[in-house]
């Protein structure tokens, strides 16, 4: 049996074996974190609009800052300046709670994800043995946030919204789970360092290997279920405009419709990042030339992108075969994919 | 006192303030709400114990899909609060009554008790995913597969209740006159 808890860290000044040093990194690390992230997600919000404009053969933002790349700047600073009105009768706590735990949930995921700063040289927070768990913890608490914003707004529209959340995202969260554990066969690791790590050694060929090419299944199944777990077109019912106003959205403004938003596009890099490095080698060079940061960055643009041409292309689905496809289609077809690689995995080894 | 001295304090006294406000919240959402809390913190003591594996379980199972399910319920029924229904009468005295045996025979129990550590612990490997399943499918095994088998019938039980004795051929008519 193998035991990988602690992973040395690259040490280059001896800053990290010193206890005051060691936390210095630590949170010179996540405020960092906490700036990319904002900036990647408003420029995740300004690509969609872009491809969506494109795709749509109409040209999208392009009037705020060259390109319009500032449009995003200039609708944060106008939301931020909203009044937050909140309706009369809502439950004053759990109101403004909603929305933070929305927040809190998305950054957190962000712990546990490695970024390869360079061939040599990861970036981590916390590099967990449980790794990916963590991550499924962290994003189960978003189900409280819209089911509690949807309950407190004292709307039937929010309700309902707020109620299809919390089963679509239990209902997906099997599914989800349980596509990823071929991958935990194959590398016998929780670690997402392991994970995006995994090589092989084929003939000549001897290198990281991107997973996806030994578990095609788990990665459909996976952007399915992450497509739903985002709340995300053709997924999107607990905010369809057509029959529940906003949704868990309805009641609410300013900063704390900010934090929902946030809190989605946050959850979508989050679940691009990771198809990224369970199923795309991460950082290891796939396009030869660019440098590993660069290469993770190129590989969650493309994996976003297909988010977005599911959203322009695909009608949402109706509630049943909402239901119908999570539990008798993907479910069964992710057990069955689970037993399948056990097989193979045992007759391989 | 040491950090984890103080950590394990912040978690314990969450937990039994989370388990107090289950009890004496007047609204139901607020009820759950603090039987979360009280989850969670139970899983920052397993953390605490090196348990890292149960911490993870912990917070998708219980905090994550089954309390989920019970705000789900809570949330459907609707905003109705509950007062009390009727006045209490000596509530004080059954509260002592059975609350100064327990604390009584609690404290015989734990106080000699000599904590150490497990013998031949190698705190590099303990509580991991690997020693868990690697313990669930040896020494184990027949408990957890005869627990798997029970939980499946249990499943299959609360499904078939749920039809509310409709046979399949109904259960599919009902569905299709209803999504008109």
């Amino acid at each position: 049996m193998r035991s990988t808890v602690f992973l040395v860290p690259p040490d280059p000044f001896g800053v990290y074996s010193n206890p005051i040093g060691h936390w210095l990194v630590v949170v010179i690390a996540m405020v960092m974190l906490v700036f990319v992230l904002l900036t990647a997600t408003a420029y995740t919000v300004y690509y969609e609009r872009r491809v969506l404009g494109f795709i749509q053969n109409r040209p999208g933002p392009n009037r705020v800052g060259p390109l319009g790349l500032l449009q995003l700047a200039a609708d944060g600073l106008k939301i931020a300046f909203k009044e937050s009105f909140a309706p009369v009768g809502v439950d004053p706590l759990l109101y403004v709670l909603a929305p933070g735990i929305i927040v809190v949930a998305a950054f957190l995921s962000w712990a546990v994800i490695p970024i390869g700063l360079s061939d040599s040289f990861t970036y981590w927070i916390a590099n967990l043995n449980i790794g990916i768990l963590f991550v499924f913890a962290v994003g189960s608490m978003s189900a409280y946030a819209t089911l509690l914003g949807g309950w407190s707004s004292n709307n039937k529209y929010s309700l309902l919204g707020g109620l299809r959340a919390a089963a679509q995202l239990i209902s997906y969260e099997m599914a989800l789970g349980l596509s990823l554990v071929p991958i935990f066969m194959i590398t016998g690791s929780l670690r997402l360092q392991d994970i995006a790590s995994y090589s092989v050694q084929l003939g000549p060929y001897h290198g990281p290997l991107p997973l996806i090419v030994v578990a095609p299944v788990s990665f459909v199944i996976y952007f399915i279920s992450a497509v739903a777990e985002t709340n995300r077109t053709p997924f999107d019912l607990p905010e369809a405009e057509q029959e529940l106003i906003g949704g868990y959205l309805t009641e609410y403004s300013g900063l704390k419709f900010l934090c929902f938003y946030l809190g989605e596009y946050i959850n979508m890099i989050t679940t691009s990042a990771l198809a990224v490095l369970i199923f795309f080698a991460g950082w290891h060079p796939t396009f030869g030339f660019l440098p590993a940061i660069l290469t993770f960055a190129v590989k969650v643009v493309l994996v976003l992108f297909i988010y977005i041409w599911l959203r322009a292309t695909l009608p949402r689905l109706r509630y049943d075969m909402l239901m119908r496809l999570g539990w008798k289609f993907l479910l069964p077809l992710a057990i069955a994919n689970v037993v399948v690689t056990a097989v193979i995995v045992v007759a391989v080894s | 006192m040491s950090l984890a001295g103080v950590l394990f304090y912040v978690l314990a006294l969450i937990a039994v303030l989370g388990g107090v406000g289950v009890v004496i919240s007047k609204e139901p959402v607020r009820s759950v709400l603090s039987l979360v809390g009280v989850m969670l913190a139970l899983a920052g003591l397993f953390l605490m114990l090196s348990a890292q594996f149960v911490f993870a379980v912990q917070i998708i199972v219980y905090a994550g899909a089954v309390m989920v399910l019970f705000l789900f319920v809570v949330a459907l029924l609707g905003p109705i609060r509950e007062g009390p229904s009727g006045p209490l009468k000596l509530h004080w005295a059954y509260l002592v009554v059975v609350l100064a045996p327990l604390t009584i025979g609690l404290w015989a129990l734990l106080n000699q008790i000599q904590f150490r550590k497990p013998d031949g612990l190698d705190i590099t490997f303990f509580g991991t995913v690997e020693q868990i399943g690697y313990g669930l499918f040896t020494t184990y095994l027949y408990p957890f597969e005869l627990t798997s088998i029970l939980l499946l019938i249990a499943a299959v039980g609360a499904i078939y209740l749920s039809r509310g004795g409709r046979s399949a051929e109904e259960e599919r008519e009902g569905v299709e006159g209803r999504s008109v």
